[in-house]
């Protein structure tokens, strides 16, 4: 019997402890909410976001509470502290967290709740809130290739560009020791083999650059179809909003014939690339004029289509006219100089690096400025594509 | 000068209790108690320092609780409320007059346990209604705790 009775109170203090337990644990639980901001959202894969997080809830006396954030599945946290501890008083604490995680997949990554820590003298107890509100907000994250760090470096004698590479060439540009937290799959396991330890490969960087926008403006001096006109401000515009959310700079080359008006060269910023498109983009008045000439290799196809009339015909008067025509041909091809145009346009062309150019005109008046324009541009192994608000014109333009 | 500490009265309490219920009822095994109670002196000197101290008191009080239950059932709820007391004080529980409940609830529910024990002839009977009590306890508690994490986890 006294057996019996020692333990049962010892069971009975022991239910008493949990159940008062229990029920602080459960309004400290209640008491608990958190208010997440972001730096920004969406973040691309692979870059550091901040996350500033408001954590109220209560304490109670000797009951040890810990709150901890729980950062979004798939992603690492780099710095600062997600866990804050709550005082023993009862009243209501508010604590600021602060950190920075790295998310390491894209797609959409809601954050994985709170998790409430609660201990006192005789039990402990963790409770993960995961209910819709402890997990906002959700962060998006867009798909990115590897960030390479700059693949060359001047100690390694090397005289490549420093810049950065978003995307990950194939070319392997040298070899190193193993590091954490290099990606395993760029082991180059026979080297590796070969010499007993680790290394990995370092690629190249590939250049992904934004295409050239540029825009052949009217001249002032004649009339222009101002419907074609505002639609083509309006293609540039959003052409330029597309680069600038793609490759986070773009360059706009603004011409007026064979009149080179300004240069915006890799603009990061919308609003500044905006203000001085708006500032730029109206009829404007040209010095210089081609006056419909044809330059140095329509000059030679001309000669050449002259050559084989010549050969075809038999009849005298058509012969004579042929003969007329490619003497004038080659009169003008031997004094034709090379345009100041082309220069310039070379000139301004080595200020930016591109792979491809959109060029939009109105095609109005003269347009063998776009023929050479497009020329220049082909030769230097650039993709040219000619936006002509007019379709007749368009295909006169084609180079 | 530091405030006396709440775990002494009680042991003072519970040694002029156990003494005297020896005493009194004229106890065979008298030696026994107060050999327990010189063992719960004893760990309450040595555990001053120590982190787990309501463990040692526990362990060193309970053989007295059961010592004076076989000499009286009452002189047992004594000695186990005095030791839950020295436990509660050595464990820092007893700092505020509202600390006093569940010392108090402990006690209540002593006596109950006691009661039961004390109208009921057999062990067996007094065990299955503890046990029962005990086990319908933890069943409410698993569902409140079920219900609680569902209500928190979203799911």
């Amino acid at each position: 019997m006294a057996i019996l009775f020692a333990g049962g109170t010892l069971v009975a203090a022991l239910l008493g402890q949990y159940l008062l337990f229990d029920k602080g644990l459960r309004e400290i639980v209640a008491s608990v909410d958190i208010e997440r901001s972001l730096s920004r959202n969406p973040v691309r894969k692979g870059t550091p976001l901040q996350v500033t997080a408001i954590v109220t809830g209560r304490g109670s006396s000797r009951m040890q509470v810990q709150i901890a954030d729980l950062i979004p599945p798939h992603t690492i946290l780099v710095d600062g502290v997600t866990t804050v501890t709550i005082n023993p008083d009862p009243s209501s604490q508010v604590r600021q967290l602060s950190y920075q995680i790295v998310p390491d997949i894209h797609g959409t990554q809601p954050f994985s709740g709170v998790s409430v820590t609660v201990g006192n003298l005789f039990f402990e107890d963790t409770v993960q809130l995961t209910r819709e509100r402890d997990r906002e907000p959700v962060l998006s994250v867009q798909p990115s290739g590897f960030f390479e760090p700059p693949v060359s470096e001047l100690s390694e004698g090397n005289l490549d560009s420093r810049k950065l590479s978003v995307w990950r060439g194939t070319d392997i540009h040298s070899l190193r020791e193993y590091s954490p937290g290099d990606d395993i799959r760029h082991v180059d396991w026979k080297i590796s083999a070969k010499y007993g330890k680790l290394f990995v490969k370092r690629y190249t960087g590939e250049m992904s650059s934004p295409p050239l926008i540029i825009l052949d403006l009217p001249w002032s001096s004649v009339p222009w179809p101002a419907k074609e006109f505002d639609r083509m401000i309006s293609d540039v515009t959003g052409m330029v909003k597309h680069t600038l959310q793609t490759y986070q700079y773009v360059s706009v080359l603004l011409i007026s014939g064979p009149n080179i008006l300004h240069l915006i060269r890799e603009e990061k910023n919308l609003s500044r690339c905006i203000s001085e498109l708006r500032e730029w983009m109206h009829p404007a008045e040209r010095q210089d004029h081609f006056y419909h000439m044809k330059d140095r290799s329509d000059l030679r196809s001309s000669v050449r289509e002259c050559e084989n009339g010549l050969q075809q015909t038999p009849d005298p008067g058509m012969q004579a006219f042929y003969e007329a025509m490619r003497d004038r041909y080659l009169t003008v091809l031997q004094y034709q100089r090379v345009p100041a145009f082309s220069g310039q346009v070379a000139r301004t062309l080595s200020q930016v690096t591109i792979t491809e150019a959109y060029l939009f005109s109105l095609g109005c008046g003269d347009t063998s400025h776009i023929r050479q324009l497009a020329r220049l541009l082909q030769s230097q192994n650039i993709r040219v594509h000619i936006r002509i608000m007019d379709a007749a014109v368009a295909r006169e333009a084609r180079p | 000068m530091t405030p006396p500490q709440p775990e002494y009265p009680f042991f003072i309490a519970l040694a002029i209790g156990v003494t005297g219920i020896s005493v009194l009822l004229g106890s065979p095994a008298w030696y026994l108690n107060i050999a327990l109670l010189l063992l719960v002196c004893g760990i309450l000197v040595i555990t001053r320092t120590l982190h787990e101290r309501g463990f040692y008191l526990v362990c060193a009080g309970e053989p007295l609780v059961v010592a004076c239950g076989i000499m009286n059932l009452w002189a047992g709820l004594f000695s186990a409320c005095m030791l839950a007391g020295i436990v509660y004080g050595a464990l820092g529980l007893l700092e505020s007059q509202k600390d006093l409940i569940p010392f108090a609830l402990f006690c209540g529910g002593s006596f109950i346990i006691a009661l039961l024990i004390q109208v009921s002839n057999h062990v067996p009977l007094a065990l299955l209604v503890i046990g029962g009590l005990t086990a319908v306890i933890l069943a409410i508690q698993s569902v409140r705790t079920y219900q609680f994490r569902k209500q928190y986890t979203g799911a």
